[in-house]
């Protein structure tokens, strides 16, 4: 279908990104699936377009964007994996790229140095991530803002289906990791503290997808509802981001478990990663309960329905 | 009517074996109850294991709930806190030798184990529900648990996990064990029966938290008491949210969560005691 439509766009001539945006508003894609699908049909169309028309069109293939997107990758000692990641983020339209270098003691400030137009911000001492994200977030330009980490390169095209939700006024486009998790019973602890803070904030739907996880995407809107130190603890933004009503969305899927899997300190029981997500998590749901009481939506019961129920388990 | 799910096959329900012979003259009032000739149908004096029933509207069941209960150990004292019952439920539960404690009103089963256990004279203090039959072969590894050491014996059972969107109440219950630094524990809860605690358990954090069991556990593992998830007894009664959306029960049982997080910050700060990491959040305002 998109590359039928890409090989009748080439025919006619003109701008692919254009021709891709028109054709996009005009196919009905489901709604609720579009940026999971956009990266395979944007190739597609492109893969027409190219044969209709033969010029080059360099991949991925994107509609244009109303906003300026940015993108901050924060990078702590990651000299070898630092230049794949940008060598992909340099593949999309971005108003900005900011990387902030955190207590690296190898070559990660020359690696990113040495590509153009990267604004690379050198912090002595380490930050952790979520802090290093944050001060990117702060120095951040654009309309919207892409975070990814810079230990894992994405592919271009994965990462275009965020921009792109971001754009379409997605508040917080979430990486979508249920594809990659096992039944509950193998679930690791982060899991399920993750899920259990959607569900009690009433978002059952977005099951185990956080903000602990990158890539997301952020509007500028609801980073400065969330605030730029509530980033440091990305649990406690999203308790924030759905108290505040914003528009959150899992939007695709991008395995980062397999590479947290290889990091020596994410891996297995009782890692010092988990148990410092499982006290952001505590952490988060004590934020709800400051503006929600103590049993948050849970409480509307009167104790004497209470009584009787109890007496039904 | 909630679904119970059988312990046993019918057939191996059989309470004990009964004695093979009958006496000729066996004395007027005791014959109906011959075939347990070992099992008192008093409370002990000195009771070293209380078994703690709450009971609304149960007259059927509770003469043999009361029975296995009282088979868990020779010196035992069983109390039935009857609330709410326009049954013969407290009828019943005194006719099989046990101390009743009779409310008007329905408490609800965990007030009713407060109740109950601000009773107790034992040591061991083991916790059922009257609404099904466990055996007393079911019910004895949580007092051999505590008489072992162990202050909070729970039973080792959550619920169907194989999937990957389990009840909230489970998630709850496993989520709050992680918080509590007690992974180990997966499901277990004082939220389910049976479970049972020692007296030094009740003395350290207080009959009145039982009514909230979450902020029990909380609270037990905050002082440091052992809590072990030592016996599996498959009741499948864990989900309250069979009926979809908005059951108050699930509301109950995921707020005293939350209670008993909003506890365990309370005991151990804001991150529950867990680490920030190598974070310098004052560089980010």
């Amino acid at each position: 279908m998109a590359v039928t439509a890409g090989r009748l766009a080439g025919r006619r001539g003109g701008a692919a990104a254009a021709a891709f945006g028109q054709w996009l508003a005009s196919a009905a894609l489901p709604a609720g699936q579009l940026f999971r699908l956009l990266p395979g049909v944007a190739e597609s169309f492109r893969r027409g377009f190219v044969r209709s028309s033969g010029s080059q069109i360099p991949s991925p293939l994107m509609p244009p964007l109303a906003g300026r997107p940015s993108v901050v990758v924060s990078a702590c000692n990651e000299a070898g994996s630092l230049p794949a990641v940008l060598r992909e983020l340099k593949r999309l339209p971005f108003h900005e790229i900011i990387v902030v270098v955190n207590g690296s003691q190898d070559g990660s400030f020359a690696a990113a140095r040495s590509f153009d137009g990267v604004i690379v911000v050198h912090i002595a001492e380490r930050l952790g991530h979520d802090v290093a994200r944050g001060i990117g977030a702060k120095l951040s330009t654009g309309d919207f803002v892409l975070f990814i980490d810079g230990d894992m390169p994405v592919s271009a095209h994965l990462l275009s289906a965020f921009l792109v939700a971001a754009d379409r006024g997605v508040d917080v486009a979430l990486n979508d990791i249920m594809p990659l998790l096992p039944a509950f019973d193998r679930q690791d602890e982060v899991t399920r503290c993750k899920t259990f803070l959607n569900r009690m904030m009433g978002r059952d739907d977005l099951e185990a997808n956080s903000m602990t996880a990158v890539p997301h995407a952020l509007s500028r809107r609801a980073i400065e509802m969330i605030g730029y130190d509530n980033l440091a603890v990305p649990p406690k933004a999203q308790t924030l981001a759905i108290r505040a009503g914003l528009r959150i969305q899992a939007v695709q899927t991008v395995d980062v478990l397999s590479v947290n899997r290889r990091r020596t300190l994410n891996r297995g029981r009782d890692n010092p990663v988990a148990r410092l997500i499982i006290g952001d998590h505590i952490e988060a749901l004590m934020e709800a309960m400051k503006s929600a009481g103590t049993r948050l939506q849970w409480g509307q019961v009167s104790r004497d329905e209470f009584a009787i129920r109890r007496n039904g388990i | 009517m909630r679904h119970v799910q059988r312990l046993r096959p019918r057939r191996s329900r059989v309470r004990r074996p009964s004695a093979p012979q009958v006496p000729e003259t066996a004395p007027i009032g005791l014959t109906y109850r011959f075939f347990e000739p070992l099992i008192p149908k008093q409370n002990h004096p000195e009771p070293l294991v209380s078994v703690i029933i709450p009971a609304m509207n149960e007259a059927g069941k509770i003469a043999a709930v009361i029975a296995e209960a009282r088979a868990v150990h020779p010196a035992t004292e069983v109390i039935v806190v009857a609330n709410g019952c326009r049954d013969h439920t407290e009828m019943a539960a005194e006719r099989m030798g046990a101390k009743v404690l009779a409310f008007a009103d329905p408490l609800g089963n965990d007030v009713g184990r407060s109740v109950g256990a601000q009773a107790a004279k034992g040591q061991i203090l083991l916790f059922t529900d009257s609404d099904m039959v466990i055996p007393s072969s079911e019910l004895k590894p949580f007092v051999h648990a505590v008489q072992s050491g162990v202050d909070v014996a729970l039973n080792d059972y959550t619920g169907p996990t194989d999937r990957s969107l389990v009840h909230r109440v489970i998630l709850a219950k496993y989520t709050l064990n992680s918080m509590l630094g007690r992974p180990d524990l997966r499901g277990a809860s004082m939220t389910a029966v049976p479970h049972a605690i020692s007296r030094r358990a009740l003395q350290t954090i207080g009959a009145e938290i039982l009514s909230v069991p979450p902020k029990a556990q909380a609270a037990a593992v905050c002082r440091e008491l052992r809590v072990e998830a030592v016996h599996r007894v498959e009741v499948g009664r864990l989900n309250p949210g069979r009926a979809a959306g908005g059951d108050p029960l699930e509301k109950l049982v995921l707020g005293d969560h939350l209670e008993a997080l909003a506890a365990l910050v309370a005991e151990r700060g804001v991150r529950g005691g867990f680490h920030d990491g190598e974070r310098r959040r004052s560089m980010v305002r």
